[in-house]
């Protein structure tokens, strides 16, 4: 018998079987017009003439994003199994160390569940089903980053205070209104907005001087569950970076009147996010028992070389300038991270984490780091603190500081090239007075001076007696801290656990 | 500029004057002294004297072990950037103090 040679059968290439598994998920709307389907594109002033041309690069099928998500996420919780089952928690190399993730889990978890909210929306709202489709993917992202950031991080609220309340927290504590306020701000804007505010500015532009530092600090620290996360997460990062990098192309291509808007918006959500993570430049450097590199050479690597030398010249195409107030950012590189944890050290009894006076190891790394600049920290700051401690005391601020009205940090950064003189900058709109720490913040204010005269500033709301009382116990209180949650960390429940863990006797005093 | 939205976009401000009664915020900032990272914001009633402002500040900041309480006593001063020479026994408005002024002292 003979059998019939078969056809072959007609292979189509990913990009043909993409659209064709794809093609009938868009149509062109007959009883209403566009403008009523998708009616939050078109205030914002960009001008799109073609949704089709947003291309989505990656092909994904749900089927597919589904399987290789499910993969990735079997192999963490086997990752967190083991680690629970192994009391992996001994093996990180000091409880100082997980002051760092107190701080990632308080900032961060919450606000992926915000990214997941907003793409959400873009997912329904975005005319383009290229768009659509993209951040329907990113939306699942975000949602299982929340997830698992809270999951992998669990395991440590059995054993170290300052984990228990983040929910409450993040919408309370002071430290925490900078990044609840940064998502709100994005949340709040339009959709073009959001996509250059989080899609392009925080997660290419940023990203790496954000997730690198944490989850290589876990991988130098023994702490293989956030270090496993971090890597989950990786891929997703590279395509919530392409979806951010096609979404300001997209723009950019599509007329020639959106480059103002979208530069203005680059240069509003650079500042914004830079100065958000001045909190990991003081993390990194003083945070970490063992460090990865410095803030100043992370920041040399991930951002004046990748973003300034290489991601710019090609942004250039398209008539984009460098962000605003990018050279002010430069400058900052040897005093950013000093600056920034003497403001945790003197709030920290105010706080969900605790801190101390950088020991002798500490501060021979900060002087090979910083040959120029932490010598006068030492000097001004810190051997100060340290005659306090020697004298039985612990220095605190006793009252509460200036706050910037746009970034809600703590007016403590300084003047450039006079790392001893805070910066001061004031504007008057409609008769009343608003506090900025640097030209940046004071920029962005008077852009949208209505949007941020409503910020809830947490020292403000504390003399409205709007957070529980007036003295430090009430807020407290309010806030939902409990004993050892912050304050110092040398005798702190955490440091006594560890060294009762590891045979040593508590250390007097 | 005006914030584009689908409405007109008009919201007071969350830290208005007038939350605060017969009450001001009021910046003080020892300026050249980091060891208080910032200058601290206070609520003072606005009729408050100067001099209870600089006796506050002789308490205040004496968390600092290097700092001389008394050296205040010649402090020079400046509101809102301008140079002032206080009338201690006035009133903070009166020696021009408005709400979220700035208050500087150098010693």
């Amino acid at each position: 018998m003979t059998v019939p040679a078969q056809k072959p059968v007609r292979k189509l290439s990913m990009k043909q079987r993409y659209s064709a598994l794809t093609h009938d998920l868009d149509w062109t709307p007959t009883y209403v017009t566009e403008d009523e389907v998708f009616p939050h594109t078109t205030f914002e002033g960009i001008k799109v003439h073609d949704w089709s041309k947003w291309d989505d690069p990656f092909r994904l099928t749900v089927e597919a994003y589904n399987k290789y998500q499910a993969e990735k996420d079997r192999r963490l919780y086997a990752v967190l199994d083991g680690f629970a089952q192994s009391q992996g928690q001994l093996g990180l190399t000091d409880a100082r160390y997980m002051n760092a993730m107190k701080i990632f889990l308080q900032g961060i978890p919450i606000h992926e569940y915000d990214a997941h909210r907003n793409f959400a929306y873009l997912a329904r709202y975005a005319n383009g089903p290229g768009a659509r489709f993209a951040a329907l993917c990113q939306s699942l992202d975000e949602l299982r980053h929340a997830q698992t950031e809270i999951h992998t991080l669990s395991h440590y609220n059995k054993y170290f205070d300052g984990m228990h309340d983040w929910h409450k927290w993040s919408d309370r504590v002071w430290y925490l209104s900078v990044p609840k306020s940064f998502f709100e701000d994005a949340l709040t804007a339009g959709p073009f907005e959001w996509l250059i505010a989080i899609g392009f500015s925080f997660e290419y532009l940023l990203t790496n001087l954000l997730f690198v530092p944490f989850m290589s600090g876990a991988a130098f620290n023994g702490d293989l569950p956030t270090m496993t996360f971090g890597f989950s997460a990786q891929s997703d990062e590279s395509r919530h970076m392409t979806l951010g990098l096609e979404a300001i192309k997209f723009m950019l291509e599509q007329d020639e009147d959106n480059l103002p808007i979208v530069q203005d918006w680059l240069d509003k959500w650079f500042w914004r996010g830079y100065r958000l993570i001045s909190l990991v430049a003081g993390m990194m450097d003083y945070m970490l028992p063992k460090r990865v590199m410095s803030w100043k050479e992370a920041f040399e690597l991930y951002f004046e070389e990748q973003m300034l030398g290489g991601l710019f010249k090609d942004l250039e195409y398209y008539g984009i300038k460098p962000p605003r107030h990018v050279d002010w950012a430069i400058g900052e590189k040897e005093i950013l991270s000093h600056q920034v944890y003497w403001i945790l050290y003197q709030y920290s009894h105010a706080a969900a984490f605790s801190t101390t006076i950088p020991n002798a190891e500490d501060q021979a790394w900060l002087e090979q780091a910083y040959p120029e600049t932490w010598p006068v920290y030492r000097d001004t700051v810190w051997d100060k603190a340290q005659r306090v401690m020697d004298e039985g005391g612990r220095y605190f601020n006793p009252g509460l500081p200036q706050l910037c009205t746009v970034c809600q940090i703590p007016m403590g950064f300084t003047e450039p090239g006079d790392p001893l003189t805070q910066c001061q900058r004031q504007s008057v709109y409609e008769g009343e007075r608003y506090d900025f720490c640097s030209d940046g913040c004071q920029w962005i204010f008077d852009r949208e001076p209505v949007k941020y005269r409503q910020s809830w500033l947490p020292v403000h709301q504390i003399f409205q007696g709007n957070c529980g009382g007036p003295t430090l116990p009430d807020v407290a209180a309010w806030y939902g801290l409990q004993p050892g949650d912050g304050a110092e960390y040398l005798g702190s429940p955490d440091h006594q656990n560890w060294l009762a863990w590891h045979g040593q006797a508590p250390q007097e005093g | 500029m005006a914030v584009k939205a689908m409405y007109d976009y008009d919201w007071p401000s969350r830290s208005a004057a007038e939350l605060y009664g017969d009450d001001q915020l009021v910046h003080v900032w020892f300026r050249g002294n980091v060891f208080f990272v910032s200058a601290q914001t206070f609520r003072f009633p606005k009729a408050m004297p100067f001099g209870e402002l600089v006796g506050l500040c002789k308490g205040f900041f004496a968390a600092d072990p290097d700092f001389v309480p008394d050296a205040m006593d010649s402090a020079s001063w400046k509101v809102d950037g301008q140079p002032i020479t206080p009338v201690l026994d006035r009133s903070l408005e009166e020696n021009g103090v408005g709400h979220k002024s700035l208050v500087e002292f150098t010693l």
